[in-house]
């Protein structure tokens, strides 16, 4: 090859490929240019998502907790806009949306203009009968036909959904969000929004303003939605129900109860409660004002976002400790209650002034001695205490499957010297943490799983809502996030001993809570009125089990600035125990699952199954299937 | 606009730098650019690849800076005299084998194939035979030719021709034809080996509209927008496609079709005109330059600047596989206009120098 001759092979490539370009531009737009404007002027080329049903929520018998339902929203598409005068008038007369309001809309959309952005959410369908005539002047309005969600036991653990935000759709907008999306905002809806989402499906709309198929694409390869799946709770509808309405009006608290085998919860109240129903179409100011300043503050779910002093039904654990280190034994007597303690020169009283005498443990957990644990406290490290306390789950999340969980806190000596100055006297603090009081703090939820474990003999297992899922897969609660199983830190003989003066406390003579009786059952249990900082009155605490044959349930009442444990707290937990015995048979009964909610693969009958014959009814529901 | 600015900085500086200064820090900067190659695995994904830095808000794309890194090194490696033809292609080879495995990693099959072409274009212009070159090539147009049996037999016939033409010793031309027409065969029992969401997604790559929802998505709206531009166009920020957020990516690589529906059939010719102007420019500074080593650099410019232009605005009008390649100069984004830019400005360089240095 010449030297200089690759210059003109680089031209010749050069020209070839303009060439090709020029070409295929000129083929394009010059000679069917016009077959290109139309379409793209006509608007029907475009991709349409549809939305996938969200996963409904059950409890574990398969009622609904929270459904579907249809709702009629009004879409506004701002690039087709004619008359914006006429538009902000009727807006504001129908929609009570304002000149202003409308105007930020469209600015905020002015790169998105052909995207339809929703305006009004769950319009009734009388009202939507009404306007459609009205529609017709505005072509940038339309109504959709979608669902909602109807919260049918309003509490705070579902949570609620909510049209995703600014924030939100910056985060989520490659996993499959619009800026129209419904995403879950608190509680379950939140935590398992990716089961209940669903994947939403597309289709390409591409007929032309006559209604011709434009087959630009070789095949309308629509992908369908795949709809989220059903979440069955561990919750019980019943227990759920009964608790709420037995719980005290005009009070603030919590009640858990959760099934000591398997972790699962079976009613989860706090109140003062809201209605998340209210979240569903546009919140007026006024609703959202009140909710939020509320002085009892409604929208904070007491079960797990605030950590209270948890008083004596901390003693347990500090008893736990005494015998686990080889302190105190079953029998050891500690220092003579005269109604209090002198601990160095400062003198901590017993809440009861005429004092206890000397007690062994199971005495003073029958009693609820405080002087004995402050005598305990004296003969334990403070180091020994968080460490022990922090293996039984004190002072750590629980880890329910429910967003924003707090840890509570259980204090060391870092902790101290941080917050009160290196010159702070530990014992002191030490001997209020014994019987839960002073820094140390938790969740109600906290107390119901370490009452489960000593219940379950030691066994502390992560309480739960999630039992299971429906609909397109079926995963177990351990599939998606694994349950934990731990041992509590305390031998079975130091267990049965912690157990013992919890069947006191509620059964013999001279015991706190004898009232506590649950026809069927041996009940356990400890009371706790925590002095605190917020009123003068105590918060009212009652932790207890029952035992059958097996331990059952464990029921934790909290009330906040109620008075004495014994006084409020125990009655609710009687009756919610209680009505459990009394309706144990139906609360056990197995039930079917129910056949619109069974997946494909269990719906599927089995080739080796006869296939029962069409004309007779059959009992068996995978047979109705295979007809 | 900031980049503009910043470039027409460097530009002036890049000028006024004395060449013996630009030549001794090649080297280190290539080093320097691998390791930023292999930072820039690390970075979080954006849009499934790992290919900026963002720092202060500024993207850089370690990728670009390697594609002149890499010219302006194998150039100079290319033009050493005491090489014999066999030692040029290997050590070339070697050069850009660096960069490319660590792009194709991130992954970024567009920017590999750049530096394939302009690798190409250096040899050529160093001076390597053709049948070298027409060897290298022949396996991938034996792949290609394996769709069809015609195609294999035609493309066969061709090759054996053709190296009968070049003179090439009778062991060579069997050898090649042998391994070639294995290929050729092997590739459908390869191709059926394949599992089916493999045989999908390089079908989808040779034709999007087979993924109307997904990849060909983008096209179909592209070359909707483009069309309906007309010859005239819709005018300056009329384009209606680019307000309907048809096109999610419309002012990086598919920048373009906005400019073919504003400007219309006369404002895409305007602008490939200006291109060509440009390219032309370029290919008569590869002509007027003497020094082997800035000649076989300008060639390397050269080849990556028309492809990725072909590239880009061929896969705006559907007529080759989208893959991700900036439109030169016009396409958003830092690095690509600063990078371009001051490829450019080698070759503005290089002209600027006098006499025998030339």
């Amino acid at each position: 090859m010449d030297k200089f001759s690759f210059v003109h092979f680089f031209r010749l490539i050069l020209g070839l490929l303009f060439g090709i370009l020029v070409f295929a531009l000129f083929r394009l737009q010059v000679v069917q240019g016009e077959y290109y404007k139309q379409i793209a002027e006509s608007n029907f080329v475009r991709l349409r998502r549809i939305i996938a049903t969200r996963g409904e929520i059950y409890d574990h018998k398969y009622r609904s907790i929270v459904k579907n339902i249809p709702s009629q929203n009004l879409y506004l598409i701002t690039g087709r806009i004619k008359n914006y005068k006429a538009l902000a008038d009727f807006l504001y007369a129908e929609f009570n949306i304002t000149a202003d309001d409308l105007k930020k809309l469209i600015e905020s959309l002015r790169f998105r203009s052909y995207e339809d952005i929703i305006i009004a959410e769950n319009v009734p369908y009388e009202r939507v009968l009404t306007l459609s005539e009205r529609l017709s002047y505005f072509p940038e309005l339309f109504f959709r036909s979608e669902t909602t969600r109807s919260y049918l036991y309003p509490n705070h653990f579902t949570g609620y959904v909510g049209r995703i935000n600014e924030t939100e759709y910056q985060n989520y907008r490659n996993e499959d969000y619009t800026i129209n999306s419904q995403i879950g905002k608190t509680g379950l809806e939140k935590y398992y929004e990716v089961l209940v989402k669903g994947r939403d499906g597309r289709e390409i709309v591409q007929v032309d303003s006559r209604g011709r198929n434009l087959n630009l694409f070789r095949n309308d390869s629509t992908i369908l939605p795949e709809n989220g799946m059903g979440l069955v709770l561990t919750i019980d509808n019943d227990i759920q129900q009964y608790a709420e309405s037995i719980f005290p009006a005009g009070m603030r608290g919590g009640v858990v109860v959760m099934d000591v085998k398997s972790g699962g919860i079976l009613a989860y109240v706090s109140k003062p409660g809201y209605d998340p129903n209210l979240f569903m179409s546009k919140i007026s100011v006024e609703d959202w004002q009140a909710l939020n300043n509320n002085p009892a503050r409604p929208m904070t779910d007491r079960v797990i976002h605030s950590a209270y002093p948890p008083g004596s039904v901390f003693k347990a654990l500090t008893a736990g400790l005494g015998l686990e280190k080889g302190v105190v034994n079953e029998y050891t007597l500690l220092a003579s209650c005269v109604g209090g303690l002198k601990v160095g020169n400062r003198f901590f009283r017993c809440w009861s002034s005429a004092g206890h005498g000397r007690s062994n443990v199971i005495n003073a957990l029958k009693v609820s001695c405080d002087t004995y644990f402050y005598d305990l406290s004296l003969k334990l490290k403070l180091e020994d205490f968080k460490k022990f306390a922090t293996q039984c789950m004190f002072g750590v999340k629980t880890g329910i499957d429910l967003p924003n969980e707090r840890t509570g806190l259980f204090p060391d000596a870092k902790w101290y010297y941080d917050h009160y100055g290196k010159a702070i006297s530990i014992t002191g603090h030490k001997v209020n943490l014994s019987i839960g009081q002073g820094e140390v703090s938790c969740t109600p939820l906290q107390i119901c799983a370490l009452y489960s474990a000593i219940a379950n003999n030691g066994i502390w297992i992560t309480p739960h809502l999630l039992e299971k899922t429906v609909g397109n897969n079926t995963y177990s609660h351990q599939q998606i996030n694994p349950i934990m199983h731990t041992r509590l830190p305390v031998s079975p003989t130091n267990l049965r001993i912690i157990q013992n003066g919890l069947f006191a406390f509620c059964n013999l003579p001279g015991g706190t809570a004898t009232g506590v009786k649950v026809k069927g059952a041996t009940t356990f249990g400890k009371t706790g009125s925590a002095e605190n900082v917020f009123g003068r009155t105590t918060h009212a605490w009652f932790t207890g089990y029952i035992v059958t044959d097996t331990p059952e349930i464990c029921v934790t009442v909290f009330l906040e600035n109620a008075g004495h444990g014994g006084g409020v707290a125990a009655p609710l937990a009687s009756r919610i125990l209680n009505y459990y015995m009394g309706n144990i048979t139906s609360i056990k009964a197995p039930v079917q699952v129910p056949i619109e909610l069974q997946s494909q693969t269990e719906q599927e009958p089995t080739p080796a199954e006869p296939i029962s014959d069409p004309e007779t009814p059959s009992p068996n529901p995978d047979a109705e299937v295979a007809q | 606009m900031i980049f503009a600015g910043i470039l027409c900085g460097v530009l002036i500086l890049l000028l006024k730098v004395p060449m013996p200064l630009i030549d001794v820090f090649v080297i280190p900067l290539y080093i320097l650019n691998l390791f930023f190659l292999i930072l820039v695995l690390f970075t979080p994904a954006i849009n499934g690849s790992h290919r900026w830095f963002n720092i202060f808000g500024f993207s850089y794309q370690p990728s670009e800076s390697a594609k002149l890194l890499t010219i302006l090194l194998t150039a100079r490696i290319l033009a050493k005299e005491n090489l014999n033809e066999a030692r040029q292609l290997i050590y070339g080879f070697l050069c850009v084998l660096g960069p490319v495995l660590l792009v194709i990693i991130e992954p970024d099959f567009g920017t590999t194939l750049m530096f394939w072409m302009s690798l190409m274009a250096m040899y050529i212009a160093a001076g390597v035979p053709a049948f070298y070159l027409l060897l290298m090539v022949s396996p991938v147009l034996s792949i290609i030719a394996s769709f069809h049996w015609i195609f294999i037999i035609v493309w066969i016939i061709l090759l054996i021709l053709a190296l009968i033409r070049f003179r090439l010793s009778w062991v060579t031309i069997t050898v090649a034809s042998i391994l070639n027409l294995f290929l050729c065969i092997i590739m459908p029992v390869f191709w059926s080996g394949l599992r089916d969401y493999q045989q999908n997604r390089i079908l989808t790559f040779m034709d999007p509209m087979r993924d109307p929802l997904g990849a060909g998505y983008q096209i179909i709206q592209a070359k909707i927008a483009v069309g309906s531009g007309g010859t005239i166009g819709k005018g300056w920020l009329e384009g209606t496609q680019k307000n309907m957020n048809f096109l999610p990516e419309h002012h990086t690589d598919f920048i373009f079709s906005i400019i073919g529906e504003e400007f219309g059939f006369i404002g895409s010719l305007v602008l490939l005109v200006l291109f060509a102007l440009i390219f032309w420019r370029i290919t008569i500074a590869i002509r007027d330059i003497r020094v082997q080593e800035r000649k076989i650099a300008i060639s390397g410019i050269f080849g990556y600047l028309v492809f990725q232009t072909f590239i880009n605005i061929g896969m705006n009008i559907g007529l080759v596989p989208t893959t991700g390649v900036p439109l030169p100069f016009i396409s958003y984004g830092g690095s690509n206009l600063l990078i371009n830019g001051l490829a450019v400005g080698m070759v503005l360089k290089y002209l600027n120098e006098r006499g025998f240095m030339k």
